[in-house]
Parts: C-alpha cells; structure tokens; sequence
C-alpha cells in the first residue's frame, strides 16, 4: 500500500485507525480488558514510521494537523512503553537469579549454567 | 493434526502470478492480451500441532476470452493495466494496482499512458522477485544452520505422513515415503477441490476465516515456537511477560498488515517471515526422503492443476476472472512498484502501473523446504548455494516461458527440477569430487 495513492482523507483515516484499531483488536482477541489497546507499541511504532512523511516533511494540508495528531500520540506511547519495557527487562535479567522460585515461574527460557 | 491449506491465490490460495504489467512491459503487448502468470504451487501445510487446515494454492489467471499470442507481436491497441478502480482488493489486501493481474481479468481496460515497457523494467521486476525468494531462503538456511531444533531427528510424524522412515531395508524405506507421499498429494488435492467448490458457491465468509485462522496459528503460535527455540539456542533468559507482549505484537502487527492495510514493505516482510516458518515446520516435520519425493510430486501436480483444462486452479482462476473479481489476495506476495504517470488531478485513475511481481506464497515455502533441506542434510555449503542458485534459474525461467506463452504456468516445476536435480548431483558427485580435490591439493 502506497500512501502516495490515496486522497488526504484516507491518508487520515488510516493514522487514526492505525492508532485505535488496536482497541477493536484486543476487544476481540483480549475480551477481557478494554485497556488492551494500549498493548500495541509496535503498531504506533509503525504508524509513526509510516505516517511520519506525512505528518511532518510534507506541504501542509487541511488534514495534516490531524495526522500530526495522531503521529504524535502514537510517538508518545511508545515512548511510554519502550520506557516501561526497558525498566522490566532490565530488573527482570539482573534480580533474575535472585528471585529463586518466582524468577523461574516467570521464566520463559532458562539458561542454563551458573548465573 | 489437519493439514492447513492456504490459498495464497486470487481465491485466498496461493498463487504466484507474475503481473501482466511485466508482460506487458516487456513486450508491447496489449493488456487484452496478457495473461496473468499463474504460478502455484500447493503446499499442504501439516503442523503437528495446528488444528485447521490451511492448504496452499497458487492460481494463475488466464483471461478467458484471450487467445494466446505469440509474444513478439506488437499490439497496437496497448491497454495499461488495470488502474486503481479495480484494485479495490479486499481485506487484507495491500496489493498494488498493478497487480493488475490479480482480479481475473475482468479489470477494466484502460488507454495505457505509456508505451514501451523498456528491458530494464522487465528486469527489474524479475529483481523484484528474486530479492524476497533470496530472503526467505537466507532465513530458512540461517535458522537451520544455527538453530538446531529444526536439524533434530524427531519420531513424531505428521498426521499426512503415517508411514515411518525408520526401517531397516532401502526399498522398505523408498516405499514408505512414496506412500507418504501419495497420502499427502491426495490432501492437497482434495483440500484444492475443496477450496475451488467453496469459491464456486461463493462460500466467501468461509474462505476468508478459514484463512484468517491459519494466519493467526502461524503468526502467534510457530513464532512463539520458534522465539523459544532461538531463545534457548542463544541460552537467553526471557520471561513470560516480555514474550507475550512480543509475540502479542508480532503478530497483531501482522494480521493487520496482511489482512487489511500496512505498509508495503512491512506485508512483504511478513510474508516472506511466515513462509519460513511454515518451510520450517515442513523441514522439521517431514521424513527424509518423503520430502524429497514430496517436493518432485507437488511440482508435477502443479503442472498439472495450472495446465490442464479441468485442473482445479485453473477453474478457480477462471471463476474469478468471469466474476470479475478479485480473489483474497492476502497470501500472495506482492512487489509493486507504483509510477503515476503524468497524473492531472488524483482522481485520475489512468495511471501506469507497471505493478509488480505476484508469487504465491506457496511457492516460497517450497522453494525454502528445499534449500533448507540441502543445508540440513546436504554435505556443506556447496549443496546449498548451489540449490539456490537453481532455483533461481527456474525462476527466471519461468517468467520467460510467461511471457513467451502468456498464459498462467506453473512455478514450482522448472525451480523444483533444477533444485533436485542440483541437489543430487552435487550431494553425490560434485562434492566428494572437490573433497578430493582439495585432499590431494589439486587445485583447477
């Protein structure tokens, strides 16, 4: 798909899709909480790259502060949570042989070795 | 176990189809007349532990009411190829226009813009395909090669190969896997007929979750396997959470990519990612020689499903074609490139799109079992560029033989024959050759 292509409009329509169709996502494969939309730092990764052109190197257009809109939220979140998910993973590989039994449970794959 | 069966086609199969926009370029022709490449290749995908059937199919589409023309004639009346009305794909379809081959024929002709499709184009589109193959497989070859999961001898069988490898006798063993074989083609060839009669009755809904689901088992489920393999290879802690957000973004990224809109960059990667995965459940999963023999037949079955009159793809392409619409083109690969010519106002849709090269995603796996394989159980590095290099041979081929006959052709016969063919004589005869080569310091 090449944004070139599509009108203005469609251009909009697909930045806040992008940002908030996350939230029908995760409704339908989450069902539990409507919070789930927050969990997609990938997708607002890919709608600032995307988007980005667009929103800010471009001629200005009628919906292009829209767009900027959403590129910088999108920005945001994942600030947010590449913030967040550094600060886990970094306690989570430092304490994990501490932590014993719980380190294990919250294991995934365990090294094998002396830590 | 089911065997999964995606259509990567037009009909939500995959089909290859190299756009006629090639064609078209590279020799004058007019759109009328080109025919879309049919390139298929079946896969059946067996996972041991899927649950759906996805089957694999690749469909060319022939415009019916063209007669093939010798592909040297210039035509006068050039037509461009479809424009933008026509592409409205469905979901999931990040198609560019150009796949103007994709929606049966029935695309709309528009006055071409432009005139010569300049050799270097037709080049490049062949650059366009080859680029993608040569990823998939450097991902398969990579993976075997350091991942040992993949390389690991396991007793457990798909549910399509029954019959075990593991006796003592040689003919034994060679009539096991033609067994084998015989069962899997038969999958295929009933998951296809399948496939074609719930396009025919307009099963859309069906067919359209019966693909999303296999997408979904193979974007979480084989990737969540195949991180914990890499995982533990490297000997990498990871926990639980952070897998799950990844995996959870993996793949919710890539069911929007592939079955709505996203970059195009992003699908084609994602595409080329998924088949390597299905060609590693395949490499990991099917017996030794049962492979081998499995990769032969499928290229004789689509050779025979593309060509023959009452082959199952060849209907469902022509189906599409005189409903005149587009198939579920959310399993095919698609390169297009995109020139707006001269474009007055952006509601102009008489755009010359040279579009780009479609390939089914079938044929990607396939070509990867092989290549993985000959890096797996070849001798060295010898067996497996050389493999690669066949099939990217047959490739080229092939878009030859398209374009000289303008009709939908298989792609997975030529390719698959070389790499066989490669394979083995480079396993047997090239590769003790050059060992005792280099034992005796011989150097030609």
């Amino acid at each position: 798909m090449n944004l070139e292509r599509l009108p203005n409009e469609e251009k909009l329509s697909l930045c806040r899709k992008y940002y908030l169709v996350t939230l029908a996502f995760c409704q339908i494969f989450l069902f539990i909480s409507p919070g789930g939309f927050a969990f997609l730092p990938f997708l607002w990764l890919v709608n600032v790259v995307w988007f980005f052109r667009e929103a800010f190197l471009k001629p200005a257009y009628t919906e292009q502060l829209q767009i900027k809109a959403y590129v910088k939220r999108s920005a945001l979140g994942l600030l947010l949570w590449v913030a967040v998910l550094t600060t886990w993973i970094t306690i989570y590989q430092h304490f994990r042989a501490e932590w014993g039994e719980v380190g294990d449970y919250l294991s995934f794959t365990i090294p094998l070795g002396i830590p | 176990m089911q065997a999964w069966t995606v259509i990567v086609d037009r009909h939500r199969g995959p089909s290859s189809w190299t756009v006629i926009a090639f064609l078209r370029r590279f020799f004058a022709l007019s759109d009328d007349l080109c025919c879309f490449l049919l390139l298929q290749s079946q896969n059946a995908m067996n996972a041991s532990d899927s649950d759906e059937d996805i089957y694999n199919e690749r469909s060319a589409l022939v415009r019916s009411e063209s007669p093939a023309l010798p592909s040297y004639i210039p035509d006068s009346d050039l037509t461009p190829p479809n424009g933008t009305p026509t592409k409205r794909l469905k979901a999931g379809i990040s198609r560019r226009p150009g796949a103007a081959a994709a929606d049966g024929g029935g695309s709309d002709p528009e006055v071409e813009a432009e005139e010569e499709e300049p050799l270097k184009y037709g080049a490049k589109h062949v650059i366009m395909l080859f680029i993608p193959v040569t990823l998939c497989m450097v991902v398969v070859v990579a993976t075997i090669k350091s991942v040992s999961f993949y390389m690991e001898k396991t007793d457990q069988q798909l549910i399509y190969t029954p019959f075990t490898e593991n006796t003592s006798s040689v003919g034994r063993r060679l009539l096991n896997s033609v067994l084998n074989t015989i069962i899997m083609i038969s999958v295929i060839v009933v998951m296809t007929i399948f496939l074609v009669v719930l396009y025919k009755y307009r099963c859309y809904k069906f067919i359209h979750g019966w693909l999303i689901l296999s997408s979904l088992m193979l974007l979480f489920w084989f990737s969540f396997m195949y991180l914990g393999e890499v995982f533990r290879t490297y000997n990498l802690a990871m926990d639980y959470p952070t897998v799950g957000v990844i995996i959870w973004n993996f793949g919710a990224v890539g069911m929007i990519c592939i079955h709505w809109k996203g970059p195009l960059q992003l699908q084609q990667a994602y595409l080329i990612l998924i088949s390597a995965l299905m060609a590693l459940v395949f490499i990991k999963y099917l017996p030794e020689w049962s492979a081998w023999v499995i990769l032969g037949a499928i290229s004789v079955y689509d050779l025979v499903a593309v060509l023959s009159p009452k082959g199952p793809l060849r209907m469902l392409v022509e189906t599409a074609q005189e409903r005149n619409e587009p198939i579920f083109p959310a399993l095919i690969y698609s390169s297009a490139m995109v020139w707006t010519v001269g474009m007055a106002s952006p509601n102009e849709t008489q755009r010359s799109e040279p579009g780009g090269v479609k390939l089914g995603l079938g044929d990607f796996i396939f070509y990867s079992v092989l290549v993985g394989k000959a890096a797996a159980t070849g001798g060295d590095w010898n067996t497996t560029l050389a493999c690669f290099v066949a099939i990217l041979i047959g490739l080229c081929l092939t878009l030859l033989l398209l374009a000289i006959f303008k009709k939908a052709l298989p792609a997975l016969p030529i390719s698959i024959t070389f790499g066989l063919i490669f394979y083995f004589s480079t396993d047997f005869l090239v590769q003790p050759f050059m060992d005792n080569l280099a034992a005796h310091q011989f150097y030609i």
